[in-house]
């Protein structure tokens, strides 16, 4: 019994965790169209960032070394998007060559400074210790990374379907050239987005950093399940990311407790059913 | 001398290695209507697209009231007060009928009219009103184009062009929206109207350009030509 809820209180921490991580992903692909293959890396690379801000010898505190990450993954990603992407507008395979392109350059370049040796920080002090509900024990930092998806996650939403800004970067979506000739700037807009992306990536990569470890090799674990999640989920839906991610937490986690040897099976199946029988992902709205 | 509000001025412009304007000129005088005719295919379109900036001409230059705007991206044109009413409508159809009006929605330039909000839009078209929060997609064909037209308004712009506005509408509401564009037009915005049956725009219009195959066939006020003395068929095909 005790087994089965730690199982599910660490997927739905996992869950909390692939959803800042497929949010931007989603959010990218969806609206912009751009397979975006660097999202793994915007992930490890901004866990990097934390862990070295967090390390003894600057021992910043754990929510601004978050956000000063995020903040910094943002304007890679910003710099990115201008200087590169820009240039490959609607060219999709090129888009996929320069983005795991820049994937392997930024794993090499992380290898060199960061060493192979994984980097744990510890659970910051204020969130350690445990929540104590009807004899199970629930560790406060897994409830806090949930809740900090959750309102996220609802502060997106609120972005993207009830501002102006929000309905920009829609209409941007829905016909750019129109959207340019009534004066929406939809250049900047894109920029925005995809800065905004890298930034949740990196933030993810941080507060996931003392659950999951930074190493070699994160972006590679984590890219295939924001593509998962985003699949199953719907590209640009923000409620089919947040209901992907908790799904693909779930199946991650108990997979690898009870069918370890299937572990990638029970991952990918579901992904697999969903393209052939519904294309446009559980919440994903038809492309046209 | 009257302002000019648009002038484009020896105009050339390419699709590809098609040559589909060749040193287009006219003149849109403020607070006036120009109708712009010709056939389908005859450039009416690309007169509008290189006006907003779409399409960069390779030759001429377009001025908007004597100021430069020829290389200008469409955003940049759209912040000096042009507005398009484009052929086909193309709404946002994943937006809600308000949001497609908010996000277009710019300050006005002068203090000369009231400037346009959703408020005065959906006085001006009722029915868009009671369907504000729908989504564009779900709107008839003569809503669609009504909100295509407050769209443009909402830029509060000074000049308005209009790609066919009657096209694939019932002829009942092509009526509405031609008595919508007779107020615009008495409301002293300058307004150019394309559309391929002169019947539309004889009566409407102050100046009428013709082009036929890419060139500029006629330039006339649209008086003289209301009377008949002048043999458009040529250029306009039967009507």
């Amino acid at each position: 019994m005790t087994l089965w809820l730690t199982l599910a209180v660490n997927s739905i921490a996992l869950g909390g965790l692939l959803f800042l991580l497929s949010a931007g992903f989603s959010l990218i692909f969806g609206l912009m169209r751009i397979p975006n293959l660097m999202h793994g890396s915007f992930f490890m690379l901004g866990a990097y960032f934390g862990v070295t801000l967090l390390d003894n010898r600057i021992g910043m505190n754990f929510w601004a070394a978050a956000l000063v990450s995020a903040l910094a993954m943002a304007v890679i990603g910003g710099l990115v998007e201008r200087f590169l992407l820009r240039r490959l507008n609607g060219q999709e395979l090129p888009q996929v060559l320069l983005t795991l392109g820049l994937s392997f350059i930024i794993a090499d370049v992380c290898l060199m400074i960061w060493t192979g040796d994984p980097w744990q920080p510890p659970t910051p002090d204020h969130l350690r210790g445990v929540l104590q509900v009807a004899g199970v024990y629930f560790p406060y930092f897994r409830l806090v990374i949930v809740l900090v998806a959750v309102v996220i996650a609802v502060a997106l939403w609120l972005m993207v379907d009830w501002t102006r800004l929000g309905a920009m970067i829609r209409a941007g979506v829905d016909d750019a050239p129109i959207a340019r000739v009534v004066g929406i700037k939809v250049s900047q807009l894109f920029t925005l987005v995809f800065a905004l992306g890298a930034a949740l990536a990196a933030f993810g990569g941080v507060i996931g950093a003392p659950y999951l470890s930074v190493y070699p090799g994160l972006d590679a674990e984590m890219l295939p399940l924001a593509l998962i999640v985003v699949i199953l989920g719907g590209t640009g839906s923000l409620l089919g990311a947040l209901v992907g991610s908790f799904l693909i937490g779930f199946l991650y986690n108990f997979g690898q407790a009870m069918f370890p040897d299937l572990a990638y099976v029970i991952l990918f199946l579901p992904m697999l059913l969903v393209l052939v029988l519904r294309p446009q992902g559980l919440f994903g709205r038809v492309m046209t | 001398m009257a302002t000019k509000a648009l002038t484009l001025h020896n105009v050339d412009a390419y699709y590809g290695d098609s040559h589909v304007l060749q040193k287009v000129s006219f003149e849109l005088g403020e607070a006036r209507m120009l109708g712009l005719l010709g056939r389908n295919g005859a450039g009416k379109s690309t007169c509008m697209n290189v006006s907003v900036g779409l399409l960069s001409p390779r030759g001429g230059s377009i001025e908007l009231f004597g100021e430069p705007v020829t290389t200008l991206p469409p955003e940049m044109i759209s912040a000096r007060g042009v507005a398009l009413v484009p052929q086909g409508r193309r709404i946002f159809k994943s937006l809600t009928v308000r949001e497609n009006l908010i996000v277009a929605a710019q300050k006005p330039r002068d203090n000369k009219h009231a400037p346009w909000t959703t408020e005065t839009v959906f006085s001006m078209f009722p029915r868009l009103s009671e369907r504000k929060h729908q989504m564009a997609a779900h709107l008839s064909g003569g809503e669609q184009q009504m909100l295509a037209i407050g769209r443009a308004l909402m830029g509060n712009p000074r000049v308005l062009l209009m790609d066919e506005p009657s096209e694939g509408l019932a002829p009942q509401i092509v009526a509405e929206v031609m008595a919508t564009i007779r107020k615009l037009k008495e409301s002293g915005l300058s307004i150019v109207l394309v559309e391929q049956s002169p019947k539309l725009v004889f009566d409407i219009a102050d100046d009428i350009v013709i082009l036929n195959s890419g060139r500029i066939a006629v330039t006339e006020s649209a008086a003289k030509l209301r009377d008949g003395s002048t043999d458009l068929a040529q250029h306009l095909g039967v009507f």
